[in-house]
């Protein structure tokens, strides 16, 4: 039974169609790795999945759960979090506040109390702990804004795990990083991933998805071409040519 | 003994003198105008400063606590609190179903939608005459107590009362909420935040605020007329929260104080008056986009070696 299932899944945006009849299956537990060449429609498939943008047509169902119509704010509480490819962190506020955003569907504190002394939430160690995850736990007072990009990313990271997601979606978390940030990143998405969260991840750095994906499910012009195992999908021509033009596919 | 604490004793001291060090009834009636002030300041600032809403309609909900109080006392001879309990609740209920319509606006447009209807409201408080006497005004109207100093210091306390309830409201999971919303919206909804229904939360909860300072303007000033609800007044409030300070608790508070208070100052300069008062607020908008409680803050980070 799979975890998330897609089914002929359509988006288009004024006649251009950036994902056409896409069906993707992700199986519990897996690191299920999304490649593509740009303009291949990941972005846009995450979008999909987690509710930013709603399918022109098609079905999609999270763990038995339809997700058709459903806001990405309700997608949260069924255990589906993300990070954006563009960093949108809550850059004015402290790290800490961002991860304690975080926990908002977790937070069961009464309204009324909010209004009173003390009312401050429950979370603020498990955030220390989530900073220190993602190697960032001794500037939790900065301002986010403040942090260099390669922790940006983390923080963001750090941010959606508040979430408690069952699985982890991460739209190209390895842009910008370098060598030894990706193998830092690799490394957290594997402890991720070893504490029963499913990770979903769209990335070009191909270091990384070989290394870590189990499956690879690869696009190109809006229309799902392949998927396999990291070493199938090395070796398929179909891939090859999309990525580097007709003349080298053997 | 916490820093807040002190602080909450202090300001506390501060009001109960006020009005013992300007003893003129034109100085105090100056107070009872600055803490009505400090209420919708504050009250524009929870939805501005912390949500990230821009809300050009504030003047709104203060005439609707106004004239809703007034006419349930005068017309049909409510008590004052009674007549008051009921107008917040109007106005936070009418803040609430425009947000409901507003809130799937955003920046300018929900700008626009506010301020329009602010400018409906002033419409209708002119022309609906059978209610509201249109611009005849409504006269003799009574304050809930009878001294000045007294209504200085109920208006002060309750502004003080509001004042901390919102400062913990701010420090608790639902100001990491709201704060989540103002910078990124997108991102709050991929936290889990619905957006919509926070906005909302912020938005009436403003607007029944800005009503409790309506129900204590008509009984200050004795008439009630459409006129003291203009847009301007949305304008002089936002003044207040961006001079002040937006998006921290203190900011506003001294933005009303100050814009209270400087316009009486500059009385001395005759025409001169308003040339000064523009150009002041000017600067502080260029110079100090941080508002006071920025400038202020950067200082003592400046003195410290």
């Amino acid at each position: 039974m799979s975890f998330l299932r897609a089914e002929r899944l359509n988006k288009s945006f004024g006649g251009v169609a950036a994902v056409q009849n896409v069906s993707i299956a992700v199986p519990q537990g897996a690191i299920f790795a999304l490649i593509g060449p740009n303009g291949a429609g990941k972005s846009t498939l995450l979008n999909l999945l987690s509710g930013i943008y709603q399918p022109d047509s098609g079905s999609l169902q999270f763990d038995e759960t339809n997700l058709i119509g459903s806001p990405a704010h309700e997608r949260v509480r069924l255990g589906i979090a993300r990070t954006f490819q563009k960093i949108r962190l809550f850059k004015q506020l402290t790290l800490l506040e961002n991860v304690l955003a975080g926990f908002h569907v977790h937070q069961d504190l009464p309204l009324w109390k909010c209004f009173l002394p003390g009312g401050v939430g429950r979370f603020r160690d498990e955030a220390m702990d989530l900073l220190a995850f993602v190697g960032i736990g001794n500037r939790a007072n900065d301002r986010a804004g403040a942090l260099p990009y390669g922790q940006q990313r983390m923080l963001e990271i750090a941010r959606a795990l508040a979430t408690r997601p069952r699985l982890f979606m991460l739209d190209e978390p390895a842009a910008g990083l370098n060598a030894a940030e990706v193998d830092f990143l690799l490394k957290r998405l594997e402890k991720i991933n070893q504490r029963n969260v499913t990770v979903l991840v769209v990335e070009h750095n191909m270091d990384l998805v070989m290394n870590v994906a189990q499956r690879v499910f690869v696009m190109d012009h809006g229309v799902a071409l392949f998927e396999g195992t990291p070493r199938e999908v090395q070796a398929n021509s179909r891939v090859i040519e999309a990525y580097l033009g007709g003349e080298f596919a053997a | 003994m916490s820093f807040r604490f002190l602080s909450i004793i202090f300001t506390l001291l501060l009001i109960a003198a006020l009005p013992w060090l300007l003893t003129t009834g034109y100085w105090r009636g100056i107070l009872v105008l600055c803490a009505m002030n400090v209420l919708l300041a504050v009250s524009l600032n929870l939805v501005m400063g912390y949500t990230g809403q821009l809300n050009l309609g504030q003047s709104a909900f203060f005439a609707i606590g106004a004239y809703v109080s007034t006419i349930l006392m005068k017309t049909y001879g409510w008590n004052f609190w009674l007549a008051a309990l009921v107008a917040i609740a109007a106005a936070g209920l009418v803040g609430l179903a425009l947000a409901a319509f507003a809130v799937r606006l955003r920046g300018h447009y929900l700008a626009i939608a506010s301020l329009g209807f602010a400018v409906i409201t002033y419409q209708v408080l002119l022309n609906w005459e059978s209610v509201t006497e249109g611009v005849r005004g409504i006269y003799g109207i009574l304050p809930p107590v009878s001294s000045t100093v007294g209504l200085f210091y109920l208006i002060a306390g309750i502004a003080a009362v509001v004042y901390l309830l919102l400062d913990n409201l701010v420090r608790s999971p639902v100001g990491d909420t709201l704060r989540a919303i103002r910078e990124d919206e997108i991102s709050a909804a991929s936290l889990g935040v619905d957006a919509a229904l926070w906005k909302a939360f912020a938005f009436g909860l403003g607007a029944a605020i800005a009503g409790l300072a309506g129900c204590f303007y008509p009984g200050f000033v004795g008439t009630l007329v459409p006129d003291a609800f203009g847009i301007v007044e949305s304008f002089t409030m936002m003044a207040m929260v961006i001079v002040g300070g937006m998006g921290t608790m203190v900011g506003p508070v001294i933005g009303a104080i100050v814009l209270t208070f400087l316009p009486e100052l500059l009385r001395g300069f005759g025409e001169l008056r308003l040339m000064i008062y523009g150009v002041a607020l000017t600067l502080v908008v260029l110079f100090m986009p941080g508002g006071i409680i920025q400038a202020l803050l950067s200082l003592r980070n400046r003195m410290r070696p």
